[in-house]
């Protein structure tokens, strides 16, 4: 039997037992899908409006420093120090806190690697799957994460949604935004924390194709010499 | 007139130190089989992941804080505020993971062609120590980063000793420096992970390759290329390490580097396989995570030790503890593979039909295994489980019975 015949069969044997992987998104079966493009600057600070606007009041972002995104939002210093910051004792080097704890006082959890530890799709689908349910002591419920402590401050935006029999999402209001809208601006939201999660995603995902064309490269020159020097012991 | 200052320097030096001798002893006059397969490549390619995790281990250490209150935020430190800290940090963890796969890839090509029998027993003992050695440096490695799963995957697997009667509980307490695993457990690790078992690995690279040198490597065919020789002594189907075996080596090397750094660049946490989502949260003992899953290359030795549910009652064994002994054992029944194995040939590719069906056995069982290590349990999941162990331990249990009776066919002469 050739070696090749046994990976074959191998790979018959197991892949149907690798195949079988499972995602789940809370209690939904499927997350919707999503994927951050951190390379669109616009989107980033749209982003970072809405956590400002509606986010930073409970959550903090404690591993990412002002200045960092002076740096990679393309945000004036002006901008950053008057508006954004609005604070004379809080140097452009600090890390985005507001002065809050860790876990401020109603629970809420720092924000810089949520999107890490969720992932993104869950974070998008959950922003997006809150309903109203008069038993919660918040007045609303979500999809994804049953139960949660986070009031509904989104939904203003997105209008409201209550839960059919069948227990799908539907929309009895208005909000501020269509439900296009408010997608693509929970889309930049996400984006933002994803970027927040990992400042360095941009010069990596930017600049890793070189080193790989760098070693193709070094591969076809490295084989070219092998093939050479193999011809003297032929 | 510079050549000839080279060489005076160079006599100079040999009277000193056996530097020529060992060149050509190791490197430039030591035959090795001309024709060998892709299999070959991996002890070479480990070499390379060997370095990569020192190097980039060094940069590492060099920002990292080993205390329980700052070793998760001085990751964070690494990856933001460091120049290049995060290339330096996903090269490691790509790296770690790398070195396992090579690991398995080169075992497995010694457990095909025989790379263990008689003479190279050593040769694959020490590759087994390797092995051990690595399991437990990775091991030590994951807990640094301080995260959720570094914290609850290094207490299921410190409650491991905790199982073993009489001396268990004392046993953990001294391992870990406290009654509960705490930063006196980071801060040993640490120790651990840099200094020492770095140390043993590299001493034992060299008496695995010093000890390789002296019995000559294989090839796929199993034949013995020191029995024909031309009339300077080199074998008929062997050429010189260097810069023959060296040079065919650089190609690999790069591919190698092409699929690491687009790891690297475009999917370092590897699907949540090589960094794991719950350790982007910092330990908290309040809160335990959901399913706590080992990172994939322990979850094939993970599955068997969730595997046993069951102990031996009357011997005061319990479940938790069998399993510890099984799990340990699927590791130690590796190192006697050489005295297991009583076929006459090396090579699977002249073995009988026995072989072939355990080789086949044992790698899809370790793959399977491999598979629902990763995953929660259940009744299903668990019973798969089992009759996998079983088929793990099974090839290896019954070689000396399969291996002398069932018919080989006959090597060739050359390669």
């Amino acid at each position: 039997m050739k070696i090749r015949a046994l990976f074959i069969f191998l790979f018959f044997v197991t892949f149907p037992v690798w195949a079988a992987a499972e995602t789940e998104c809370g209690t939904l079966e499927k997350c919707d899908s999503f994927k951050s493009n951190v390379h669109d600057r616009n989107s980033l600070q749209r982003g970072l409006g809405l956590y400002k606007n509606y986010c930073s009041s409970c959550h903090t972002l404690r591993y990412l420093r002002w200045n960092r995104l002076e740096r990679d939002l393309d945000i004036p210093e002006n901008i950053l120090v008057e508006d954004l910051i609005n604070n004379p004792q809080v140097k452009t080097s600090d890390f985005i806190t507001f002065g809050l704890p860790e876990v401020s006082a109603i629970g809420a959890p720092d924000l810089t690697l949520r999107t890490r530890v969720r992932g993104e799709e869950w974070i998008y689908t959950y922003l997006r799957t809150f309903y109203e349910d008069s038993e919660q002591i918040t007045g609303s419920n979500n999809l994804v994460y049953p139960g949660t402590a986070m009031l509904n401050v989104l939904g203003g935006l997105q209008g409201r949604q209550v839960l059919d029999q069948n227990g799908n999402l539907e929309k009895v209001g208005d909000g501020t935004m269509s439900t296009e809208e408010y997608d693509a601006a929970i889309g930049d939201l996400v984006t933002f924390l994803a970027y927040a999660s990992e400042p360095a995603r941009i010069s990596r995902e930017k600049n890793g194709i070189f080193v790989i064309l760098f070693f193709i490269a070094f591969t076809a020159v490295m084989w070219l010499l092998n093939r050479e020097y193999t011809k003297d012991i032929k | 007139m510079e050549k000839a200052k080279k060489n005076s320097f160079m006599s100079w030096l040999d009277k000193r130190l056996p530097v020529t001798e060992n060149l050509e002893r190791h490197l430039t006059k030591h035959p090795v089989p001309k024709k060998v397969n892709f299999f070959y490549i991996f002890g070479a390619l480990l070499m390379v992941i060997f370095m990569v995790q020192v190097i980039t281990g060094i940069w590492l250490m060099m920002f990292y804080t080993n205390t329980e209150e700052g070793a998760f935020a001085s990751i964070e430190y690494i990856m933001r505020d460091v120049e290049y800290g995060w290339l330096m940090r996903y090269m490691h963890s790509t790296g770690a993971s790398a070195f396992f796969f090579l690991m398995y890839f080169h075992m497995f090509r010694g457990l095909l062609y025989g790379s263990y029998q008689k003479p190279k027993e050593l040769v694959w003992l020490f590759g087994c120590f390797l092995l051990f050695l690595l399991m437990a440096e990775g091991f030590l490695g994951y807990v640094l980063p301080w995260g959720q799963m570094s914290y609850w995957a290094a207490n299921v697997i410190l409650s491991l000793f905790g199982a073993i009667p009489f001396i268990g509980e004392d046993l953990q307490v001294w391992i870990q420096g406290d009654y509960v695993l705490s930063g006196a457990t980071l801060s040993r690790f640490f120790a651990l992970h840099v200094v020492v078992v770095p140390l043993l690995m590299i001493a034992l690279v060299v008496f695995h390759i010093f000890a390789l040198h002296e019995v000559g490597a294989g090839n796929p065919e199993g034949v013995d290329i020191e029995k024909h020789r031309d009339k300077n002594g080199m074998p008929l189907d062997g050429a010189p390490f260097h810069p023959y075996k060296t040079l065919s080596a650089l190609p690999a090397i790069g591919i190698f580097f092409v699929i690491f750094f687009a790891i690297v660049f475009f999917a370092p946490e590897g699907g949540g396989y090589f960094l794991e989502k719950p350790n982007f949260e910092e330990a908290d003992f309040l809160k335990t995570p959901e399913h706590i899953a080992p990172v994939w290359y322990y979850a094939p030795f993970y599955s068997i030790l969730r595997a046993i549910t069951f102990g031996i009652p009357f011997l005061g064994i319990t479940s938790k503890f069998l399993g510890f002994i099984i799990f340990a054992g699927s590791i130690a029944i590796l190192f006697i593979v050489p005295w297991l194995d009583r076929s006459n040939v090396q090579s699977i590719r002249y073995k009988g039909i026995y072989s072939k069906v355990a080789m086949i056995l044992f790698a899809a069982s370790f793959l399977t295994l491999g598979y629902l290590g990763t995953k929660p349990v259940n009744e299903l999941r668990t019973l798969i489980a089992q009759i996998c162990t079983l088929f793990y331990f099974l090839p290896l249990i019954l070689m000396p019975i399969y291996t002398k009776y069932e018919k080989t066919l006959e090597v060739p002469d050359r390669l």
